[in-house]
């Protein structure tokens, strides 16, 4: 029971005191007149003014002098008004917050060392201890924070019991508070660097167990309650081990776990988590994350489970929202009967080739090698002899469904903007402008989209028409842009349909391309096979060596030659043709020429434009 | 510079590919017993690399294949100049979207490329390309 004249205070951070205003007062300060209050000219309330605190006595006078005579009347007011003599600090009566973090401000405790000051307190609170939190020095207080409420309440009676060796009491008062934080990219290093000391790579395992007591994380204020810090380390997680099975966040003091939802796009492969010891008070808090596979789950000490009297119960409905657990609290749950409804599917295996004519083979290798050869170079123009005079192409674009990376290399601007689309360009001639007829058109197109370089390894290759009339190719893969920032990684589609020439070569006649951006999966392995050979059922893996122009005149001699002369003299390939065919294909003497006509600067500079 | 037939074809060639893809992934979706029947009895599925060859073959591994649901989010389509079948209409569709099994939450995007012909006022698909989207270099 609180003396007479005592109250309950509620330490809310916005919660002020009264107290007279004889000491220094501070302009900046936060102030409020109570009207209630006569005897007293200025019954100012300060919180954040440390000096003033000092001065908790008069507080205390103050609030039962301000109820006013309405509500307790009876009671003496004003009493030892100004006097110096301190209450008793046991009468103030503690009452915890809504969330775990206190904020323990210590008055003038810039006189003393943070050792001195610490150390006082931890005598004081022996045998517990604390972990104090991003301490520091503000103005002339002492500021830090515990996240422990039992710690707090004993911190809140340590007020004004420890004499400290200057003659003085230490006043300590706490408050219900979260510390300020803002995510920058120094933080988010420190996080990445905490976490990977509690990563174990061969269990994919991932321990955030009290994340923000981590020694290394000890000067930020880094808990993972916080939603907007969460969202960080997941961000991190994913991009440094999308292929999490196993987290654990216990102790967290996690309380809404709504944006948690993340988890289940970011991390597919998350199969056991831990929530243990936080604060979830409810089992349908856990259905943002229904769609994580989870086979364990831990959720023991949080006030969610105290709502079931029976633990069946309690078993049963967390089965139901994670029907493939076979673990949860630490204990093997017994198999659940279920129908027989075969609903397990799986697909067929993948391919990377299919030829339908395995004739098709060198032709498609070749195709494939030469096309992107020059694809991937710094022009695009002589792409213009592999069209056919009237060839088509059109091109579509999309965003992945609930992707939500949008850094500017996320940016599909460049192909969206060009897009056909016909399930949004629904105007006939709309669909008509978009779709791009004859070589010129095509390849001025292609020309103006972003320069590439394709991971020819890890093309998907479909031949499904192979006869001498028509030939179709479609192939599946990814690139990445090489005059972007960021070099952003592409998926794309794309359908040519080829036919035979009067020269005895081959034409496009259609070309079809999709882009979209890559899936993680996809980015993870882009350019990864290296210089091995892929794993073609039927084929080997086309050649990397770049070579010129999609060019059936010239046999493999002179495209060799072709190509030669292009890497050596820098030429183009239109120049590099005219070059060996006024020598006849002599090599050497194609050379000597160019030596020649360049020593002389005869030669243009368009002949090096490529 | 292109001609009114050419443009014609432009037009059609559109038109056709909405309709053929409402009612293919419709029938892929919901009715998958009758899907084949799309198919040209020759015709040829390349289901992310696997060939299966000829309407009956490709009806057994549609039914095998689990549940599943498709959304479009593009689609594209070009005429194709020379006829795959002699004097027959040919048209390249490409159609683009999110596919799910087994009534799973999981979108996989999806891409996929058809060959349609038209035969006796019908319109068949000669071949079919279907890939997923996901990383094929092992």
């Amino acid at each position: 029971m609180p003396k007479r004249g005592g109250r309950l205070r509620n330490w809310k951070p916005n919660e002020h005191f009264e107290h007279d205003d004889r000491s220094h007062s501070n302009n900046t300060r936060r102030v409020s007149f109570k009207p209630g209050t006569n005897h007293r000219k200025n019954k100012f309330r300060s919180w954040n003014d440390a000096s003033q605190i000092l001065l908790e006595g008069d507080i205390d006078m103050g609030a039962s002098g301000g109820q006013g005579p309405n509500k307790r009347g009876f009671r003496s007011r004003g009493g030892r008004l100004g006097s110096p003599a301190p209450r008793p600090a046991a009468r103030k009566k503690f009452i915890p917050g809504v969330l775990p973090w206190y904020q323990i401000v210590i008055p003038y405790g810039a006189k003393h060392e943070k050792d001195v000051i610490l150390r006082a307190l931890l005598s004081f609170l022996s045998p517990d201890v604390f972990i104090p939190h991003y301490y520091k020095i503000n103005g002339n207080a002492a500021v830090f924070f515990v996240d422990d409420v039992k710690i707090a309440e004993k911190l809140f009676y340590a007020d004004r019991k420890i004499v400290m060796t200057d003659g003085f009491k230490l006043v300590v008062i706490v408050r219900n508070s979260v510390p300020n934080v803002t995510i920058d990219a120094d933080m988010k290093q420190k996080m990445k660097l905490a976490m990977a000391k509690r990563y174990n790579a061969t269990t994919k395992a991932l321990d955030l167990t009290k994340f923000h007591a981590d020694p290394d994380l000890s000067d930020i204020f880094c808990a993972l309650f916080r939603p907007v810090i969460m969202l960080a380390a997941i961000d991190i997680i994913a991009e440094n081990i999308p292929d999490l099975e196993a987290l654990n966040l216990n102790d967290n003091k996690l309380h809404g776990i709504e944006h948690l939802k993340i988890l289940c796009t970011k991390l597919k492969n998350l199969k056991i988590l831990y929530l243990g010891d936080n604060k979830i008070m409810f089992l349908g808090s856990l259905d943002p994350l229904k769609l994580l596979p989870l086979v364990e789950l831990y959720l023991k000490g949080n006030p969610l489970v105290k709502r079931f009297n029976d633990h069946d119960i309690y078993v049963s409905d967390v089965r139901k929202k994670f029907p493939k657990l076979v673990r949860l609290d630490g204990v093997d749950l017994p198999p659940a009967i279920g129908f027989d409804v075969s609903d397990e599917v799986t697909l067929p295996s993948n391919r990377q080739w299919f030829l339908v004519d395995q004739a098709g083979q060198n032709l498609v290798r070749d195709f494939v090698t030469q096309y992107f050869a020059i694809y991937d170079s710094d022009s695009r123009q002589p792409l213009l002899e592999a069209y056919e005079e009237t060839a088509m192409f059109s091109m579509a674009a999309t965003y992945p469904t609930g992707d939500m990376r949008n850094a500017p290399e996320n940016k599909l601007n460049a192909y969206i903007s060009k897009s056909r689309n016909i399930m949004r360009i629904t105007e006939r001639e709309s669909r008509r402008r978009y779709l791009k007829i004859g070589k010129l058109q095509v390849v001025s197109f292609l020309s103006d989209l972003p320069k590439t370089k394709h991971d020819l390894l890890g093309f998907a290759v479909d031949l499904p028409v192979f006869t001498p009339g028509m030939i179709v190719l479609t192939m599946n893969g990814v690139f990445k842009e090489t005059n972007v920032s960021g070099n952003p990684t592409r998926s794309f589609h794309r359908t040519f349909v080829i036919i035979p020439n009067s020269n005895g070569g081959f034409s496009i006649t259609n070309d079809m391309m999709f882009v979209t951006n890559t899936t993680r999966e996809q980015e993870a392995k882009a350019f990864s096979a290296g210089t091995e050979q892929p794993a073609a059922p039927v084929v080997q893996a086309p050649a990397v060596a770049p070579q010129p122009a999609l060019q059936p005149l010239y046999d493999d001699n002179q495209r060799m030659m072709l190509n030669m002369l292009g890497q050596q003299t820098g030429m183009n390939e239109h120049w590099s043709v005219n070059c060996l065919q006024e020598t006849g294909w002599d090599y050497q003497r194609a050379l000597f020429i160019f030596n020649q006509l360049q020593s002389e600067g005869k030669i243009p500079p368009e002949a090096f434009v490529k | 510079m292109a001609s009114e037939v050419v443009l014609k074809n432009v037009d059609n060639a559109c038109e056709t590919a909405e309709e053929f893809t409402r009612l293919f992934y419709k029938q892929l979706d919901n009715s998958r017993h009758l899907t084949s029947k799309l198919y040209l009895d020759t015709g040829l599925l390349v289901w992310n690399g696997n060939g299966i060859n000829g309407n009956e073959k490709i009806q057994k591994f549609l039914m095998d294949l689990p549940a599943s649901n498709h959304v479009l989010k593009t689609l594209d389509a070009q005429h194709i100049k020379n006829n795959l079948v002699s004097n027959k209409l040919t048209y390249l569709i490409q159609a683009c979207g999110d596919v799910t099994y087994n009534n799973d939450q999981v979108k996989t995007p999806f891409q996929q490329t058809f060959l349609v012909v038209a035969i006796e006022g019908k319109w068949k698909i000669a071949s079919d390309c279907f890939r997923l989207q996901v990383p094929y270099n092992n």
